[in-house]
């Protein structure tokens, strides 16, 4: 019998859609972790995409599902004394506390970090909100899209002419969730060795800004703010190539004249091969092509003259290239390209990624039994692979499903 | 000085770019030594990259210490430079591995066995090691070796379809956004439930972090929906099926932003009692009872007519007025930031202190995103500028594997730790 990672570490969370994540990768990993919900579920129990035929139901929420496997569920309505107390004698058998409620809101009942340390001195207690436990934004009101937004990374998604681009995913949240996972497991560490507990504070805004990328240098060096620079990105220009194209069934993106693997020639002789370069073969598109790499753009770029004769022929290589993909299934153009060592990379749909050569070959998905049905259903696993302690990704809990079980065993 | 938490923890770090990097980063951060290996014959690629530090006379500077975007992934690191295409380059990371807790690398398979650094050779070297590797698709299966780099794993996981106005095509988000924190934190969360396993059992383990699939995970509700459902669904944009209105609307210019014809505010109402805040907060109460907008579902169903509205109320005012405004009658609102924003005006990353100023001997003072995580008694910290390239060979070598000066010699002479 393999042992759990974090087998007999017990966890207890307070958390809707900040800190669940947090909570899923622990619990994944072998810890206990009981989550308290209020009567009725919280906001991520409430809201959608549910299981077909299941509108409105707080077990067949898949977003739910998709940041709770592996946890049990508790049911304490913490407005009431009753069962405020059994919150906080199921706290206080905690190693770890996890919550992402309001600044204050938990330790107005009780159930704050100075409270539950003063009776348990080895407890790690996280805190994972949309702008942390201090400073002037503090009890600022917080969603997902405002974390990306304060982070600095959503200025940098999408086109000049657009608002600003959300990434999909709730990805404030899943930021703040890893940081406050590393954080946590760094003071579970260190509580096992000395016995002395810690609170983890996490910004959900601070712990989304390392994804700023370059921009946070580009202003620190020079007193310039990056922008963002949508489909043709910083070069203005639609290079042989590179970038986004339509493929018979989707898209696929391009990135063949970055230095790895094979370069344009290569993606000429595979069109030659099924009777589509046109009149690629010909010059000047044969000399362009054979060109066409970083290196060629950046000698270009000091050469205005050259450059301006060279772009005037790349729209009709576009158009070729163009015609070649729009005759290929995203799939195939990318597995096919792959092959040949071009660098392309399917833009995948859900139904895509489901269906994914190497996802299935190294059987991935996992399978659980469906909360709200009768077959098992099909599920993401866990994001890595450990070879001796490895995470599991279990069903979901339904609401309340543990209440009776982990307040009896206190 | 109270103790790091992750004092007494050595880290070989074999990775480049900054998927790797920043999951030594954060081990540095909380105090393990981590030894930075790398070499001009695979020369890490930020090392070339912008942005770099500038001259007083505006000229950027030169050479492989200056970029900001490396220097930030790799600070408090040691730099060993070794070269692992020749033979004894890979002998002497053995014996630095021998005396490594953790090692790391996010090479691609082919490399890895190229340079003799599987787990079937390290484990032999080193049984308590926990060794990570971190490549696109994973070290087996049919894909492992196609090629990529964030900007293709983007489109493979799912992202760039999920992401934007659909009326564009799925061109991506503007960043290698997963290198950044998915996959180095889920690296790093691995390592440390590792050395707990470690610790209770005295067994060291191979960590595997597919990027495909590290990403795919935090993929929201898209593939779930594919299996359970059945359904395929697409980006929508910065909608939202259970808050309305929920977007980025234009505001004022504001001169003193550098792109200041740029400024948006992003707000949240998640409840009718938010929207009826927010109305109230930006001086259009009416609009609250007005049948096309008083409900969620009036909103959802009108909601090209809810944003046009928005927009014309927030055109005249500043985008930090518009947040400060909506906040204080309690509507999920926040200003569109740009990193002058986040470094210099924001007044909140200010009071926090999140950035972190060190002195770097080449690039000068420069700024470091600090640990995102704030513990109250260990807490992390910058500990320190990044290494230039290869600055502690020496002292790795005989400090650490205990190389004697003749060899060092010898192994300089032959090319080795180039």
């Amino acid at each position: 019998m393999v042992e759990r990672a974090l087998e007999g570490v017990r966890v207890v969370e307070f958390t809707d859609e900040t800190g669940a994540y947090c909570g899923k990768l622990l619990a994944d990993l072998g810890a206990d972790v009981i989550k308290v919900e209020p009567p009725g579920g919280g906001r991520q129990r409430n809201a959608g995409p549910f299981v077909t035929g299941h509108d409105g139901e707080p077990n067949a929420s898949l977003a739910f599902w998709v940041h709770n496997t592996s946890k049990k569920s508790v049911v304490l309505d913490i407005e009431d004394a009753s069962d405020r107390a059994k919150a906080k004698q199921l706290a206080l058998s905690a190693d770890i506390v996890i919550e992402d409620n309001p600044v204050g809101f938990l330790a107005a009942r009780g159930l704050g970090y100075a409270q539950l340390h003063a009776e348990k001195p080895s407890l790690v207690y996280t805190s994972v909100t949309g702008f942390g436990q201090t400073g002037p934004h503090a009890n600022w009101a917080y969603s997902d899209i405002v974390g990306q937004a304060t982070s600095g990374i959503m200025t940098l998604a999408g086109e000049m002419a657009d608002p600003p681009n959300m990434i999909y995913g709730h990805q404030a949240d899943i930021s703040a969730s890893i940081h406050a996972a590393q954080g946590s497991m760094i003071a579970l560490l260190h509580a096992e060795e000395t016995g002395q507990g810690q609170q983890v504070d996490v910004s959900a805004q601070e712990a989304c800004s390392m994804s700023q990328e370059t921009a946070m240098q580009s202003w620190d060096f020079q007193k310039k703010n990056r922008v963002r620079t949508g489909e043709l990105g910083a070069i203005p220009l639609r290079l042989p190539g590179a970038g986004t194209l339509k493929a018979k069934d989707g898209y696929v993106l391009l990135f063949i004249i970055a230095p790895a693997g094979e370069d344009l020639p290569a993606l000429v002789d595979w069109m030659r091969e099924e009777g589509m370069q046109e009149d690629l073969d010909e010059d000047p598109y044969r000399e362009i092509i054979a060109a066409m790499n970083m290196g060629f753009l950046t000698q270009l770029m000091g050469d205005p003259s050259r450059a301006a004769q060279i772009i005037g022929h790349l729209p009709h290589i576009n158009d070729v290239i163009g015609r070649f993909f729009e005759s290929k299934t995203a799939k195939e153009a990318y597995e096919e390209g792959q092959h040949r060592r071009l660098l392309i990379g399917i833009v995948s749909k859900p139904a895509d990624l489901a269906e994914n050569t190497q996802l299935r070959s190294r059987n991935w998905y996992i399978t659980f039994p469906n909360p709200v049905g009768d077959s098992p259903v099909e599920f993401p696993g866990p994001p890595y692979r450990l070879s001796e302690s490895p995470a599991t990704v279990q069903r979901p809990p339904r609401l309340g499903e543990h209440t009776a079980a982990v307040l009896s065993a206190l | 000085m109270t103790k790091r938490p992750l004092e007494g923890l050595r880290v070989g770090d074999f990775s480049w770019f900054g998927a790797g990097p920043i999951a030594g980063n954060t081990l540095a951060q909380f105090g393990a030594e981590v030894i930075r290996v790398e070499s001009e014959a695979k020369l890490d690629g930020l090392r070339r990259g912008h942005p770099f530090a500038m001259n007083p006379d505006g000229t950027f500077k030169e050479g492989y210490n200056v970029s900001g975007y490396f220097n930030n992934y790799n600070c408090g690191k040691l730099s060993l430079q070794l070269n692992l295409n020749v033979e004894k380059g890979q002998e002497i990371a053995y014996r630095l591995i021998e005396k490594c807790d953790i090692f790391l690398t996010n090479f691609t398979p082919r490399v890895v066995e190229k340079w003799n650094l599987t787990y079937k050779q390290l484990s032999r070297v080193n049984p308590r090691l926990i060794a990570a590797y971190a490549p696109m698709q994973g070290m087996e299966g049919p894909h492992r070796d196609f090629l990529g780099f964030g900007a293709v794993l983007t489109p493979v996981t799912g992202l760039s379809e999920m992401s934007g106005f659909p009326n564009r095509p799925p061109f991506g988000i503007g960043t290698n956004y997963p290198d950044y924190v998915v996959n180095p934190g889920h690296t790093v969360t691995a390592m440390l439930a590792a050395l707990r396993y470690r610790k209770r059992t005295g067994k060291g383990q191979c960590i595997e972090l597919p990027q495909l699939e590290s990403v795919v995970n935090t993929l929201g509700t898209a593939v779930p929906e594919r299996l359970v459902n059945g359904t395929n669904p697409t980006r929508n944009g910065n909608r939202s099926i259970s808050a309305a209105p929920h977007g980025a609307f234009r505001c004022a210019d504001d001169p003193e932003s550098v792109g200041s014809n740029d400024r948006w505010v992003v707000i949240a109402c998640r409840t009718d009692a938010e929207w009826q805040a927010a109305t109230k907060a930006l001086g259009h109460a009416d609009a609250a009872s007005d049948p096309k907008f008083a409900t969620f579902a009036a909103r959802k169903a009108n909601e090209d007519d809810l944003e046009a509205l928005i927009g014309n109320w927030t055109a005249g005012l500043k985008a930090e007025d518009a947040a400060a405004t909506l906040q204080t009658a309690g509507v999920p609102a926040g200003v569109v930031q740009n990193a002058q924003d986040m470094l210099d005006r924001d007044p909140h990353m200010k009071a926090r202190g999140y950035y972190r100023y060190v002195n770097h001997p080449e690039a000068g003072r420069e700024a470091h995103d600090g640990p995102a995580a704030v513990l109250s008694e260990t807490p992390g910290d910058v500990p320190g500028p990044s290494p230039l390239l290869g600055e502690h060979t020496m002292d790795v070598c005989e400090r650490i594997i205990g190389l004697n000066m003749d060899e060092i010699a010898d192994l300089l002479a032959d090319g080795v730790l180039v």
